[in-house]
């Protein structure tokens, strides 16, 4: 077992996180009108076939967006799941462009500080299996 | 129950409407009350490369337009998009019947478009509508985020013309018709500050006050 599998969460913490921000980020979330025009504006978009998941918009509601559904009870799995969405679907270049003029960076680095809280991040001597690149 | 749809629930969609918009707006100076100089020009080189002509400048400037804005990537939806939204404002504020109904009222009116060519003019929604909605199924990027507030929202936007075009051209019951005409856009109104319709007043405080790479205005004011 790995460390990071031992490892516990604190949902409190995260939710404490969530409430700071709340304002902000809810107001940023509901007014994603899901249009998908900022899909080209990301590099990684188009270098990977134009696969959806790396959409600027598709990574913060499926990260950030299901971190506030979910009010912040979640677990390290999940955790996991959106580690690879905002560190190796995303390279915080801010060159996305929402037509809206939502702040998508700051919506991604919010998950990365929520992912880090909790000891989730990207480490250099990760296995090819748990490896995020 | 007709009675109240064209009465008292007209203005209590739109004190709603205005309370609700001017609640967004407190509440997004509020939490953007924090300015700080976004970008800084940092003496990136300091030896100034020679200028270019004017030429190459426009050159360079449109060449970075059609890189990184929508307009350069998806030029076709910049214009449906545009004229939709447009056409959301123009059509119900020119409408004969409804300038009408206000010089009636208050004995006050707008300039009004003829019948025809308002009539015309719904057919704009209604494109951009179903273009819209075919994204959504079809095309898999949009599909990808896609939910049912979505449609729903679509729904909401669409309903007050489409059941108005269905009204001045007389078709199933008109007294239904109109009815459903009132209260979708009186639904309309109700739900617009409150959800993600609210980009209606926050595209213009996102792009002018939030300072960003993209903004129309150097915005100051950061989340």
């Amino acid at each position: 077992m790995s460390k990071q599998e031992t490892k516990q969460i604190n949902t409190d913490e995260i939710k404490r996180m969530l409430k700071k921000k709340k304002g902000k980020m809810k107001l940023l979330l509901s007014h994603c009108v899901h249009c998908s025009l900022c899909a080209e504006s990301c590099f990684l978009y188009m270098v990977h076939d134009k696969d959806p998941q790396y959409m600027p918009s598709f990574k913060v509601i499926h990260s950030l967006g299901k971190l506030y559904k979910k009010r912040g009870k979640v677990d390290l799995h999940f955790l996991e799941h959106i580690k690879g969405m905002v560190w190796r679907n995303c390279v915080l270049c801010r060159r996305c462009y929402c037509p809206v003029g939502i702040d998508i960076p700051s919506m991604i680095t919010f998950t990365r500080t929520i992912c880090r809280s909790q000891g989730v991040y990207p480490r250099v001597d990760e296995s090819v299996s748990e490896s995020w690149l | 129950m007709y009675e109240f749809i064209r009465g008292p629930l007209i203005w209590i969609s739109f004190l709603i409407f205005i309370i609700g918009l001017i609640y967004q707006a407190l509440r997004f100076f509020t939490l953007t009350r924090k300015k700080e100089l976004v970008f800084i020009n940092l003496p990136f080189n300091p030896d100034k490369p020679p200028k270019k002509e004017l030429s190459q400048r426009i050159l360079d400037r449109f060449v970075s337009l059609r890189k990184k804005t929508i307009w350069g990537t998806h030029p076709a939806m910049t214009v449906i998009t545009s004229i939709f939204h447009i056409s959301l404002f123009i059509i119900p504020l020119f409408l004969l019947g409804h300038n009408i109904l206000l010089d009636e009222a208050w004995g006050i009116s707008l300039w009004s478009f003829c019948e025809s060519f308002s009539d015309g003019l719904t057919w704009i929604p209604l494109i951009c509508g179903a273009i819209f909605l075919f994204r959504r199924i079809f095309v898999h990027k949009v599909r990808a985020i896609t939910t049912v507030y979505d449609y729903l929202s679509l729904l909401i936007t669409i309903a007050p013309f489409l059941t108005g075009y269905f009204a001045y051209h007389q078709w199933f019951d008109y007294q239904t018709v109109i009815f459903l005409h009132i209260l979708t856009g009186e639904v309309m109104f109700i739900t617009m500050p409150f959800t993600k319709l609210g980009h209606m007043l926050f595209f213009f405080f996102y792009r002018f006050f939030i300072g960003s790479e993209y903004s129309f205005s150097r915005g100051t004011r950061t989340w």
